[in-house]
């Protein structure tokens, strides 16, 4: 049975239902794929959902599909499919690497595979797109809400008086579809025109056209003649040409590179909303797009777009053509900007340890500027403000003497260009020292300055960027609605802008250093992967547009007020009963630069295996210093970021401040091993340096206290002395037990050996006394063989007698027949007799040898018995 | 008395409630998953102890045990830490005193020594460390001594037999009587030899006879001594002759352990040695077998492909690398690895990396515990949501694939879920307790040093439990600090003590620290290895003179903020 067990085994369990049999969702559990396939015929728009019953993922989704099934039930046929099953139809003809898996069809176009989130909203916003992929544009006022979206927009224009199917509409339908296919993020928008007089407005004069909206850059139109009318190509050419000022990002899940290629692309702004893609309105996205939209728009002249002003006011009777003479003009020559290109500059000072600093806001004046007919000429390019730089160095001399209080400006004519001057606002801030924590308590304590061009206030005019004060801000909106405009071209700092869903993706705001407690889960924040920073928008100001063009303003200028962010842990509390320190970005400075002790500090991560194993060692030292002098301290790095010239490359890592000298930190040299003498030595060695000075009434204090420590030090040596010994008397005590224990068992022992000596005698006693029975027996039976053999003997001659009375009786029978019959059965009988007794005699005897054996056996077991023993 | 009586009632009541109504926030709901993998736990271990005990291991269709590596219960042993990591107190203390009476190792039965080394000896050493914790009463020399202690001391006696051939390389099996049997076969795994030093240099510290880590050692050193001129051991050798019998060289099946007991125990012992042998592996690994992301399996002199597989057990290397600091490479192999449990809900053996599908006869999943360890390492570095969706996935599919009525069963084919009649003890002793700590994040396990106990014994006043638990390779934790107890207290005391007389003396004696620089003689430890392979001349010897210790980790890079949910960074370089 043994074997056999080891080969069993047992099928997989039958499927069962997925989903309630109550859902609206069709449960095809036993992976009828051909029963799916049938199904599709009878709904416009199915949505397969191919499941494995064991996938935590497929469980996980079934919640979603499940809402958006109840809400979407009318119009979508919503079938999920077993596709693991082994005997189903579904694992037999698909192979899936993985599950879920979203088909979605439109009539027979499909299958378009959904792979965005997994949460009923998104789902439900892409099966809605699926089921309208292309919106009706009836009126100016809706084609002017579809443009104005962030997301790129395609209009095509057909007019369907002519015929209830106009040629090429199909194709474009079919394209919309395509889209969502390839970018199924669904950020390209398709909208159909029907009417002329609206067509207009976009400038399609024929039926049949397709039209690329732009913000930016020029808008396109389909070209016909060059690329063939197909659904792959519109839909190519409007994934290739399309504008991504603001692009959302919604990593998948899976491994993926998304964030690496885009933020290598250069500093980028990441922005973080709650965002629920059903909703009809999105107040705070609008904003941020009008942002984004003013941050890239390099040419054109301020006045010419203002669209955006028209947003939800639909139903504007005078509908400002200018928005498409703007688009339609692109190509055409702007007007000369009048606006200067500006940078800050702070000067170098002559002596290091000037308190104070001079920043000038350098701008460069085009009065009669060349004219820019390119899309991509920035305004301001680098080479004017290095130009511009050098001739303001070459008169540097000028500002250096400004110590004022107010703006002075001044204008210098170019080095280089005879057309444009220069103008160089200056003014003197008090210097501050760098602080560590970028937190709202900042000693970044700079009188609020803002800086205006000629020293006079002029809305109109540019104004030039300024460095605010976190402390006491207030959003000036009629300066920065105006200053953004155009400032990715004028910058080399320029930023991509992204969009990230709070409601999924708020991970990556807490990794960059959003608060946890927060209920409103909005963020901004600056990340530059090539220079190792990031720059957070002040969680205390209110995601708004203009707080978010200030954030990009002072981005962009060259000596950029933000400072690095630096992340610290919020779960480290100051527990008074830990020994070791647990220090962090805010904690920092604090405990191991104010503190009047010497600081040990210990750089480490928690998952680092090197560090997790010196815990002891660091607590021992901790109670083994004095507390009041000594501060063993330590920081896990991977949650608490710090200043450049705090961080370390390698954990762990060991620092020491000394006392008085916390400048002068020194490192645990890393050819030593870790361990308690040698940091010892370690802080021995560094800390002794100081105690040079001459004894004074101080020093003598100090040596008191340091005896007091001694004191107490040797007192805590005694306690642990004491604590020893009473271990080592435990100890004693338990061996004395355990002593007394072997000594008993000993007892115990020989006692036993004493008995079993004893059985043994009487054993042997009982054996002599066996041998003696055995004797006699052997005698007993030797008498009874003899006696048998007489017996036997007896027997035979009996048997002799009997055969010759027998010839006797015979010879005489013939004559006494009759008479003597009764006579002769009666001497048979006796003979019979007489053979049972001899029978029975040898049973016996067999037996008494057999009983004989049995003795022997025993005996013998009881010698070999006491041998052992 | 009724108030009071229903005063602790309804507080039950109440603390249960957040773990039915948290299902309702985003992502995953930890709570209700412990308590599931808990559930998992007595389900099967329950039905051990009443079908299967005091056999080895339960077989759970046909609801009865058997003995596969010996004859020690030996799924109770391995579970024994287990019970401790979910907090059942009452219950270790019980089985410590089965196995003190019910354990035998004077037993004429053939044992693997690799399998009881790991799952006995490190079992048994585990338990004896938590003992204390788990409120067991232990005598007056613990740690240095205890009834556990010399039940693992005793099993591990028993494999030195093994131990004595001209390489000082183990034979792989070992009669627990009668030692060697005669004409045993010398051909080894690679992980049979060097996967010792985490148990033996813990017994050495903890009973002062160095005779294990000595032969832990000599073994580690031989098969160094014996790697490619590439820098690559492969997969068998022969113990007495030193020949490579199987030359494929890879991190799964047969070599795996080797190198993480390079790394834990140079993490263990703060042992330079060990750990720049690694160093010199990984680089090879790297060279050799390392092709986006996967590690395939090479021919140990040439270094061309010979298996494009990956393996089920070659799941634990990520979690090494984050051990070491290798996190960005840990959590990019890691998620390839992951693709493929999602796609049968399980690891098969072997699955074939250019045709996406598993090997044939090697379609089995015994519950295997390796990348859910690898998940657990990397949750505590990157805190990434994407690790406990993994765990999320693997209670999922060991509750809906495996679980029958007398405990959860091998996938013996995971294309199909076929079950086999088989439950293997690392699944109480590994795959539970690692999904356990996945989704514990305050478990004592997790100590980051916070906590500690302080243990008063013969030799001197010590310090303990304070995190940095090192899991041998069947996940059964050492605790560190605990090395530092037994045997060489007493004169780094004294040290210590001298130390501290100068300190507070060093006012009246300026001079004398100064000339008392730390002293360069520190510990044996420090050597370079290179003492031990001098003889493999003409190789480039530079790069251990690196500027950095070896015994360290290097911090994250700035990128690693945002390497969370699935994104990956490459390299500037």
């Amino acid at each position: 049975s043994c074997s056999r067990a080891k080969d069993v085994t047992m099928p997989a369990k039958l499927p069962v239902h997925f989903f309630s049999t109550r859902s609206p969702v069709i449960d095809l559990f036993r992976g009828q794929l051909d029963y799916a396939d049938q199904l599709r015929q009878d709904s416009e728009i199915v949505l397969y959902f191919f499941y494995a019953p064991w996938c935590g993922q497929s469980i996980a989704a079934r919640e979603e599909i499940e809402h958006v099934a109840s809400r979407l039930s009318d119009q979508v046929l919503f079938v999920a499919v077993n596709c693991w099953w082994n005997q189903g139809k579904c694992r037999k003809q698909k192979h899936f690497f993985y599950f879920p898996v979203i088909h979605l069809y439109h009539r027979s176009f499909g299958p378009i595979e959904y792979k965005g989130p997994m949460s009923a909203v998104y789902i439900e916003k892409f099966v809605r797109r699926v089921m309208t992929p292309l919106l009706y544009i009836s009126s100016r006022s809706k084609l002017l809400d579809f443009l104005s979206n962030y997301e790129p927009g395609v209009v095509g224009f057909f007019e369907f008086n002519a015929s209830p199917q106009p040629p090429g509409y199909l194709t474009f339908f079919t394209s919309a579809l395509h889209s969502l296919k390839k970018d199924y993020l669904g950020t390209i928008r398709f909208g159909v025109v029907t009417d002329k007089r609206v067509a207009e407005e976009i400038s399609l004069v024929h039926s049949g056209s397709v039209y690329l909206h732009r913000h930016a850059n020029t808008s396109l139109i389909y070209p016909k003649d060059i690329m063939n009318f197909t659904a792959e190509n519109i839909c190519k050419w409007a994934l290739e040409n399309r504008e991504m000022l603001i692009r959302w990002l919604r990593p998948h899940g899976g491994k993926s590179l998304l964030l690496n290629n885009e933020l290598k692309k250069g500093p980028a702004l990441l922005i973080f909303i709650p965002y629920n893609p059903l909703a009809e309105i999105h107040p705070l996205l609008d904003e941020i797009t009008k942002v984004a939209l003013e941050y890239y728009k390099c040419n054109k002249s301020r006045a010419a777009e203002p669209d955006l002003q028209h947003l939800g006011d639909s139903d504007s009777p005078a509908f400002d053509s200018s928005v498409t003479d703007a688009h339609l003009k692109f190509s055409e020559t702007f007007p000369i900007a009048k606006y200067p290109c500006c940078n800050t500059v702070v000067l170098p000072q002559w002596h290091s340890i000037s308190r104070t600093h001079n920043v000038c806001e350098l701008c460069v004046n085009q009065t009669l500027g060349v004219k820019p007919n390119k899309v991509h000429v920035p305004h301001c390019n680098f080479l004017e403000i290095e130009a511009a730089l050098d001739s303001f160095y070459l008169q540097e001399h000028t500002f250096f003497q400004v110590i004022s209080n107010t703006i002075e400006c001044s204008n210098f004519l170019s080095f280089y260009s005879p057309f444009s001057y220069y103008t160089a606002c200056c003014r003197t801030v008090n210097r501050h020292f760098l602080s560590f924590i970028s937190s709202e308590k900042t000693i970044f304590q700079t009188p609020k300055v803002a800086f205006s061009s000629h020293g006079k206030k002029d809305n109109t005019q540019f104004s030039i960027p300024h460095i605010e004060d976190r402390n006491c801000f207030i959003p000036d909106l009629n300066i920065s609605s105006t200053n953004i405009t155009g400032l990715s071209c004028r910058t080399n700092k320029t930023l991509n802008l992204y969009l990230l869903d709070s409601n999924l993706f708020w991970i990556y705001a807490e990794r960059l250093g959003a608060s946890r407690s927060t209920h409103l889960k909005e963020f901004a924040a600056i990340v530059d992967l090539k220079e190792e920073v990031h720059y957070v928008l002040d969680q205390n100001q209110s995601l708004v547009g203009p707080t978010l063009e200030n954030f990009i303003k002072n981005f962009s200028v060259l000596y950029s007020p933000l400072k690095r962010h630096l992340v610290d842990d919020p779960s480290v509390h100051f527990h008074e009963e830990h020994v070791v320190t647990e220090v962090t970005t805010n904690t920092f400075h604090e405990t191991v630069f104010l503190s009047a002790k010497n600081v040990l500090l210990l750089y480490y991560a928690q998952w680092c295996g090197f560090c997790a194993s010196l815990n002891h060692i660091f607590i021992q030292l901790a109670r083994l210093l004095p507390p009041d002098s000594f501060t063993v301290a330590r920081i896990d790095v991977t949650r608490n970021d710090l200043p450049w010239e705090f961080m370390t490359d390698r954990l762990p890592t060991i620092l020491f401040f000394p006392h008085q000298r916390k400048e002068q930190s020194v490192k645990f040299p890393e050819d030593f091993s870790v361990n308690l003498p040698n940091l010892l030595k370690f802080i021995l060695h560094h800390s002794s340096l100081s105690s040079s000075e001459p004894c004074t009434k101080e020093c003598l204090h100090k040596e008191s206290v340091l005896q007091q420590g001694h004191i107490s030090h040797l007192e805590r040596e005694i306690q642990k002395l004491r604590s020893e010994i009473s271990a080592l008397h435990q100890a004693h005590d338990q061996l004395e037990a355990q002593l007394s224990e072997a000594r008993r068992g000993e007892q115990r022992l020989q006692q036993q050996k004493h008995t079993l000596e004893k059985q043994h005698k009487t054993l042997q006693l009982h054996s002599e006394q066996l041998q003696a029975t055995y004797d006699q027996k052997n005698q007993e039976l030797l008498e009874m063989a003899e006696k048998l053999q007489e017996l036997a003997d007896a027997s035979e001659n009996l048997l002799k007698e009997n055969a010759l009375l027998r010839i006797l009786v015979a010879s005489r029978g013939g004559k006494l027949q009759s008479k003597d019959e009764i006579k002769e059965t009666l001497q048979s009988e006796q003979t019979l007799s007489e053979d049972n007794d001899i029978s029975l005699s040898t049973a016996t005897a067999a037996l008494e040898e057999k009983r004989i054996n049995n003795i022997d056996t025993i005996e013998t077991e009881h010698s070999s018995g006491n041998r052992t023993e | 008395a009724m108030q009071r009586f229903l005063g602790p009632l309804l507080c039950l009541w109440a603390l249960r409630l957040p773990a039915g109504t948290g299902a309702a926030a985003r992502g995953l709901d930890v709570a209700s998953y412990r308590e599931r993998v808990r559930a998992m736990f007595y389900h099967a271990y329950e039905h051990y102890l009443e079908s299967a005990f005091p056999y080895d291991e339960l077989r759970p269709l046909t609801c009865d045990g058997q003995d596969t590596w010996g004859s020690f219960s030996l799924t109770l042993i391995d579970a024994l830490d287990t019970l401790l990591i979910l907090g059942n107190v009452t219950e270790f203390q019980r089985v410590v005193s089965v196995l003190q009476e019910g354990v035998d190792f004077d037993i004429d039965v053939n044992a693997s020594v690799f399998e009881t080394n790991i799952r006995v000896v490190g079992g048994l050493l585990s338990a004896h460390l938590l003992s204390r914790k788990a409120g067991v009463e232990v005598e007056a020399g613990w740690p240095c001594s205890g009834p556990l202690l010399r039940m693992a001391e005793e099993a591990a006696r028993k494999l030195l037999p093994a131990f004595q051939t001209p390489t000082g390389m183990p034979y792989g099996t070992v009669n627990l009587l009668h030692g060697v049997n005669p004409g045993e076969t010398p051909v080894t795994c690679t992980a049979g030899i060097g996967t010792f030093i985490v148990e033996f240099a813990t017994l050495s510290h903890l009973t002062g006879d160095p005779v294990f880590e000595d032969v832990a050692r000599k073994a580690l050193k031989a098969l160094w001594k014996n790697r490619s001129d590439i820098g690559l051991v492969g997969n068998h050798i022969d113990v007495i002759t030193a020949k490579w019998v199987a030359q494929d060289a890879g991190i799964g099946a047969g070599v795996d352990s080797y190198f993480e007991y390079l790394v834990k125990g140079a993490i263990l012992l703060q042992d330079k040695e060990l750990m720049s042998m690694f160093l010199e592996y990984n680089k090879a690994i790297k060279n050799y077998t390392k092709f986006d992301d996967w590690y395939l399996w090479v021919q140990m002199y040439k270094g061309t492909v010979s298996m494009p597989v990956f393996q089920s057990l070659e799941a634990y290397w990520p979690g090494l690398q984050s051990l070491i600091g290798d996190v960005d490479n840990a959590m990019r192999t890691f998620l390839n690895y992951y693709t493929v449990w999602k796609q049968f809900g399980g690891l098969p053996e072997f699955y074939n990396i250019p045709q996406g599908y598993t090997v044939d006869k090697r379609e089995g999943y015994p519950l295997r515990p390796e990348l859910i360890e690898s998940a657990m390492y990397l949750y505590r570095a990157t805190r990434d949501p994407t690790l406990l969706e993994l765990g999320r996935d693997a209670v999922e599919s060991i509750e809906k694939i495996s679980k029958v009525d007398c405990g959860f069963a091998t996938i013996k084919d995971l294309r199909d879920h076929r079950l086999d009649n088989r439950m293997e003890s690392f699944f109480l002793a590994e795959t539970v307790k690692y999904l356990y700590l996945l989704f514990d994040p305050d478990n004592f396990i997790h100590n980051d040093g916070s906590d500690f106990d302080v243990v008063v014994t013969p030799y001197g006043e010590c310090v303990l439990n304070a995190g940095g638990y090192i899991f041998n390779t069947e996940a059964h934790p050492i605790d560190p600090a605990a090395l530092h107890c037994c045997r060489k207290r007493k004169e780094e005391q004294w040290e210590v003590e001298d130390l501290m007389r100068e300190f507070y003396s060093q006012k009246k004696t300026k001079k004398f620290t100064l000339k008392r620089a730390p002293d360069h003689g520190e510990g044996e430890n420090a050597k370079d290895p290179e003492d031990a392979s001098s003889e493999k001349a003409g190789e480039k010897r530079n790069s251990k003179k690196s500027s950095h210790s070896l015994l360290s980790c290097p911090s994250q890079s700035f990128n690693s903020k945002l390497a969370v949910l699935g994104q990956v960074f490459l390299d500037n370089t």
